[in-house]
């Protein structure tokens, strides 16, 4: 089985990996970085639980190898918050309810921040279809939506 | 009473920012050290009998640290009744469904776990399999299991009062029959176990659980070990909805692995695996027959259903029961007969699911509506009059102290405008109602109360033991804001050590509903026993009576008097001073029959009390495409007291989700024989954030008599009603009632062309 | 679920690229976007020795303007085309299209020419080694017959992709490019028919560039997709129809195309021809959406069973013809 040593910039940090090639990116940030909070919860790109942001885009990174993410600035979802101090959104999504189990989570609120970062001021209908890749078995969206309109309002 | 200060509010979940963050951990999210991978190997076959296993292959591949087979299980089989023990975990004599396990490895990482599985070999004798109801209950079929002839493996049996002279008396009698196969439960989190035994031979095992106190005791049973050594741990769980409080073999195999390998053992069941391998709601096929008055109350119902349930028994003769048992309190009924069969098949195996037998829930409605159409009276009218009441006896002889029914149809009706629309909306637009109902907290035995501890800390704090589980429902801050309001601190100074088998008392679980009641009024009477004692010292201190005191915000004082008081932390710091130990102990068993039994006598208080609910939804239908737009919904529920009305709205929405907008319109398995076809999201298909439609929730209190605060379940009925009433909405708008479920666009298709074949 | 191990390729130019897919001709699984591949990789549908991806080859992605044609390097994201103006300006229903794929994270990665390329699908092939482990190897799997239909001979595994319709219904012409030279082919032509190879790229091929040729004077183009949810999901059944006006106001050229009805995307000629040659008022969206419905294939071998798929064909077709119809009016 091929290994390589690759560069990877996680949150800002530069890290040094030797991986087999074959892993993909969500692996490598959960089993080598430590990095738990992008999940699987369906291994077929389908569900949004391993979105981490590359480049400020959401992508699933289970469908990425990580050889592949070489080079590119990957955002997960423990480099959102400052120390103690919660993302907006995080903040949003506490105070709104949005949060039920936790599964989705950090998919969640990474592909609402490339949303919020992008459009500012979305529409609900412009919101639900940011979600749409983002499947929740727990709240029904419906919370979720409040929080990410809050958050576009600059409430928390 | 005094005023509430915690209880009833809408604030933050003490569990909510570690999950935002990413650093709550959930079982597959955790490492320790030296672990090892583990990977089940399973049968490709649906009915066999397994000749030979030969795992020295896969021992002697380098990295290999472990194999099981059943030569290393103890034989033991699982059942939620001992007279329903027929899963063996490593089956060493057949396998009955595919996916079943019949061997695992565990390895120094997944690559060579996936190696050694595939040199694992195994010689089976093929034997024919039975794959629907119809196949297994011809005569002559082959029997799945020895001791249940016909494959039937549960037999529910209720008759009340005199079903035939009620139809002899009724002014309309009609019969339907409503089918609905399969559903997965489709958590966000797969199942995933990790597993390790310390040097004393205790074993630390996670896994996602909806009650580790249940786990814990058929483990010790399975590993033959001392309950006390067996160490559920606290670990975040992302969902349950029903179908996560069994022992599972994931369990069994991990530890055993774990105990052979003598090092950790981590096992991560892919989507497929928790579709196929852990549970899934049961199939069913209901026949209700109804009489009803010309006044449209009902005079006698007789219910005939079975269920697929799969190759084991799981929780069979619960699992038949539930649906009957929501139907008949959520309706007044005077004579009523079940009949409840659950029969096995050469499937995955079924247990209890949030929605309880859409074909059984919906079907029940559903004729509600057909009946109302004969008779003049509108769906509402008729929930209207035969809705259940405070007060009452369902047909089983279970008391109702508190239900709020009626309020939930007339505020819900009143919200969505149903008098301005029902009749009146243009054609393929529909409006419908479902209402339903749920027990909090059945019988489980010695397992059925919840005990909890209170200790204090010197500077004011408390922390919180209890055996309640959070499944992601908001059940553990449940517990800070009754523990909070009781002891008359702030939420931040509550800490909880919850669902440690190790550490905390035995729980039901959030099984059958019972954490905010039983869990729930277990720690507030904790809470109540710690606050008497540090009462007694104020009592002195201020010079006045004990049932004068108030505790609030940090403080105790005099009723009326808020400068007579004293800092709590002072009174526990006063008793401590004098030797005094300052803690307390609450427990509650929920006050229910012990001689009621599921199948021998299913009469008698079934649980404490019950929650009722009712969902209404608009929709339009695409008659080109048979596809179904839903406009708008209403759900509402009766939960006595919402302790936090917006963790209760979630619920709502959630319930909703899953029962109404998946359940009725999109979820369903696909079968090849004994093959799932979608055992994964790319065919599975659950609602997404721009399928859902904006949800109002209608929150009724009845303030229940022992419920703390007046708490009762919170929105498991919504699942349910909300299947009702997407099913009654879709029938109004086509014009046609519709029996067999999901409402897939092609099934609505077809009862469109067929009605306007008929002319309609 | 780990993935299979292989030897990984990552060329930096095209020209290496078409070296190595020389070189280890027959062994190589591309990853472009990857969320076809990786998935096939993941239930062992495919175990090749070497899997290559293009994410570094200069060059890959991008949308000019060459001669008359807008060219589209194959490996420019769903989003990126989505967002083009260029392509909005004169293909609208390619942005159409590239909107309805998936999820908005998938149409970040996912490329044109991947899209394009993706396998057929089938219910009882795209299914982990669990479940294909307990049936008989499939015809498409590379077993003696048909699961969906059992026994038979032929596979019905459709096509779902959603550009390939639009690339057809504006006369897209594919550049693909090997060790040897380049060579061009219509959309269409890359389409097999056959469910078992649905592809006639050759192994060593590299496809590098779409190439459309700009509609003149009027016209206007739709792309209709019809599935289960709002979201996510494959076509349960598609369409695409592009008309352009000459200058006398009569329909000059019309193109009709079907996905998701059989192994290949299907231009509809009856269909097409009963739109050309009429003023658009004079034209039947019903007749020629009937002519897609006969040549429609569908069977249960999808979610929803395929004689309602077939039905929702002629839905999905009449439906673009008249969005075509209605942007003629407005151009």
């Amino acid at each position: 089985m091929e290994k390589k040593t690759i560069s990877l910039s996680v949150n800002g940090q530069v890290f040094s990996v030797s991986t087999y090639v074959h892993k993909t990116l969500l692996e490598v940030l959960r089993e080598d970085l430590g990095l738990t909070g992008a999940k699987e919860s369906c291994g077929e790109g389908a569900c949004g639980s391993c979105t981490v942001l590359l480049d400020g885009l959401p992508v699933r990174s289970c469908l990425l190898l990580a050889v592949e993410a070489e080079g590119r600035a990957i955002l997960t979802i423990e480099g959102l918050a400052s120390g103690p101090r919660l993302h907006p959104i995080q903040e949003a999504f506490v105070e709104h309810h949005a949060i039920q189990c936790g599964f989705c989570t950090p998919g969640m609120i990474l592909t609402a921040k490339a949303l919020l970062d992008d459009t500012p001021h979305p529409t609900e209908k412009e919101i639900r279809r940011a979600l749409s890749g983002n499947i929740c078995r727990c709240t029904g969206y419906t919370k979720i939506v409040e929080a990410i309109k809050a958050a576009s309002r600059g409430e928390p | 009473m005094d005023e509430l200060t915690q209880i009833g509010k809408g604030t933050r979940r003490v569990d909510a920012a570690a999950k935002a963050t990413g650093e709550a951990l959930f079982t597959a999210d955790l490492s320790l050290p030296r672990m090892l991978v583990a990977k089940v190997l399973r049968s490709p076959l649906a009915h066999a009998r397994i000749l030979r296993v030969d795992t020295s292959k896969a021992e002697r591949l380098p990295g290999v640290r472990a194999v099981v087979t059943s030569a290393d299980s103890t034989g033991e089989k699982w059942g939620v009744f001992r007279y329903t023990q027929d899963q063996a975990f490593l089956p060493a004599d057949k396998v009955r469904f595919i996916g079943e396990e019949v061997a695992a490895v565990a390895a120094v990482d997944e690559d060579t776990a996936l190696e050694a599985l595939g040199l694992i070999e195994v010689d089976y004798e093929e034997l024919p399999a039975v794959f629907t109801l119809e196949e297994s209950l011809k005569p002559g079929a082959i029997l799945i299991h020895e001791r249940n002839p016909g494959n039937i493996n549960v037999h529910v049996k209720i008759d009340v009062g005199d079903v035939e002279k009620g139809f002899a008396g009724s002014f309309y009698v009609r019969e339907d029959t409503f089918t609905a196969p399969e559903e997965s439960y489709f958590q966000a989190e797969p199942y995933a176990v990790v597993a390790r035994f310390d040097s004393a031979g205790n074993l630390d095992i996670w896994m996602p659980n909806a009650g580790p106190h249940l786990k814990a005791k058929p483990l010790s049973n399975c590993l033959k070990m001392a309950l006390q050594k067996v160490r559920v741990r606290k670990i975040t769980i992302g969902g349950a909805f029903g179908g996560r409080s069994e022992i599972s073999p994931a369990d069994v195999v991990c530890s055993l692995l774990a105990r052979k390998a003598g090092q950790p053992v981590k096992l991560v069941y892919t989507r497929e695996e928790n579709s196929i391998a852990t549970r899934q709601a049961h199939g069913m096929v209901t026949t209700i027959k109804t009489g009803v008055d010309r006044e449209g109350r009902v005079l006698a119902r007789d219910i005939t259903c079975h269920m697929d349930g799969g190759a084991y028994s799981s929780t069979g003769p619960i699992a038949t029961s539930v649906p009957f048992l929501c139907m008949e309190q959520a309706y007044r009924m005077e004579n009523v007969r079940y009949n409840g069969f659950r029969v096995f098949t050469n499937k995955p195996v079924k247990g209890m699911y949030r929605t309880h037998g859409r074909a059984f829930a919906c079907g029940v409605d559903l004729q509600l509506d057909m009946i109302g159409a004969e008779l003049g009276i509108d769906p509402v009218e008729m929930r209207l009059r035969n809705a259940r009441q405070a007060g009452d006896y369902t047909p089983t002889r279970s008391f109702v102290p508190s239900c709020a029914m009626t309020e939930t149809i007339e505020r819900t009706a009143a919200a969505a405008g149903w008098k301005e629309k029902w009749g009146k909306l243009p054609p393929f637009h529909g409006i419908g109602i479902g209402c339903n109902s749920v027990q909090t907290g059945f019988p489980m035995g010695i397992r059925g109360g919840s005990t909890a501890f209170i200790k204090f800390n010197e500077d004011g704090g408390a922390t919180v033991i209890s055996g309640v589980v959070d499944n992601g429902q908001g059940n553990e801050n449940m517990l800070v804001q009754i523990a909070a309001e009781e002891l008359g601190l702030l939420p931040e100074d509550i800490q909880l050590v919850t669902a440690d088998t190790e550490v905390t008392p035995s729980d039901p679980g959030s099984y059958s509903m019972c954490s905010t009641f039983v869990g729930g009024n277990a720690v507030r009477l904790a809470a109540k026993d710690a606050k008497d004692k540090l009462f007694k010292i104020a009592a002195r201190v201020l010079e006045a009576k004990v049932e004068d005191l108030v505790a609030r915000g940090r403080q105790i004082f005099v009723r009326g008097e808020p400068e007579r008081s004293l800092a709590i932390a002072r009174a526990i710091r006063m008793a401590l001073a004098k030797g005094e130990s300052i803690a307390g102990e609450g427990a509650y068993w929920p006050k229910v029959d012990p001689r009621r039994e599921w199948v021998e006598n299913p009469y008698g208080q079934l649980s404490e009390t019950f929650s009722f609910g009712t969902t209404i939804a608009e929709v339009r239908v695409d008659p080109e495409t048979g596809l179904v737009e839903v406009l708008e919904t209403w759900a509402s529920q009766d939960v006595g007291f919402a302790l936090n009305p917006k963790v209760v709205e979630g619920q709502f929405e959630g319930g909703l989700a899953m029962g109404g907008q998946g359940g009725m319109l999109t979820e369903y398995h696909m079968w090849d024989g004994g093959r799932l076809l979608n055992p994964s999201h790319a065919a599975y298909s659950l609602p997404l954030a721009s399928d859902m439609p904006g949800i109002n929730s209608i929150i009724v209190e009845s303030h229940d008599p022992t419920g703390p605060y007046g708490a009762k379940e919170a929105a498991m009925s919504v699942a349910m009603s909300a299947a009702q009433a997407y099913v009654s909405a879709v029938s109004n708008a086509l014009g046609v009632p519709l029996k067999e479920y999901p409402l897939t666009p092609d099934r609505i298709l077809a009862a469109i062309e067929k009605k306007a074949e008929k002319g309609g | 679920m780990r993935l299979p191990p292989f030897l990984y390729l990552a060329p930096r130019t095209k020209k290496e690229a078409v070296e190595m897919l020389s070189r280890h001709r027959g062994t190589v699984g591309i990853v472009a976007g990857g969320t076809d591949m990786v998935n096939r990789l993941r239930q062992r549908l495919v175990s090749p020795a070497y899997v290559m991806s293009l994410k570094g080859v200069e060059g890959f992605r991008g949308i000019e303007e060459q001669r008359g044609r807008l060219v589209i390097a194959a490996g420019t994201t769903l989003r990126e085309i989505g967002e083009s103006q260029a392509i909005s300006a004169s293909f609208f229903a390619l942005v159409e299209a590239a909107g309805l794929v998936a999820a908005p994270s998938i149409r970040s990665m996912a490329t044109i020419g991947g899209n394009l390329l993706q396998n057929t699908r089938c219910l009882f092939y795209n299914q982990s080694e669990l479940v294909r482990s307990a049936a008989p190897t499939c015809l498409k799997d590379g077993g003696q017959a048909c699961s969906a239909i059992k026994g038979a001979r032929r596979c019905s595994s459709v096509y779902q992709g959603d550009m390939a319709p639009v690339l057809i219904a504006f006369d897209a012409e594919a550049v693909l490019r090997k060790a040897g030279g380049t060579r061009r082919v219509p959309v269409a032509a890359l389409f097999s028919g056959d469910g078992t190879h649905p592809l006639t790229i050759e192994e060593d091929e590299l496809l590098t560039e779409i190439r459309l040729p700009f509609p003149r004077g009027a016209f206007a183009s739709s792309y209709r997709k019809l599935r289960m949810r709002s979201g996510l999901d494959y076509p349960l059944a598609s369409s695409a129809c592009f008309l352009s006006l000459s200058k006398k106001g009569v329909i000059d050229r019309a193109r009709l195309v079907i996905g998701a009805a059989g192994p290949a995307p299907l231009a509809v000629e009856g269909g097409a021809a009963l739109l050309t040659g009429v003023r658009p008022e004079e034209a039947d969206p019903h007749a020629a959406a009937d002519r897609a419905f006969r040549e429609a294939g569908a069977i249960d071998n999808l979610l929803l069973p395929g004689a309602y798929r077939k039905k929702m064909v002629k839905v999905v077709a009449r439906r673009a013809v008249e969005a075509a119809l209605a942007g003629l009016r407005g151009a």
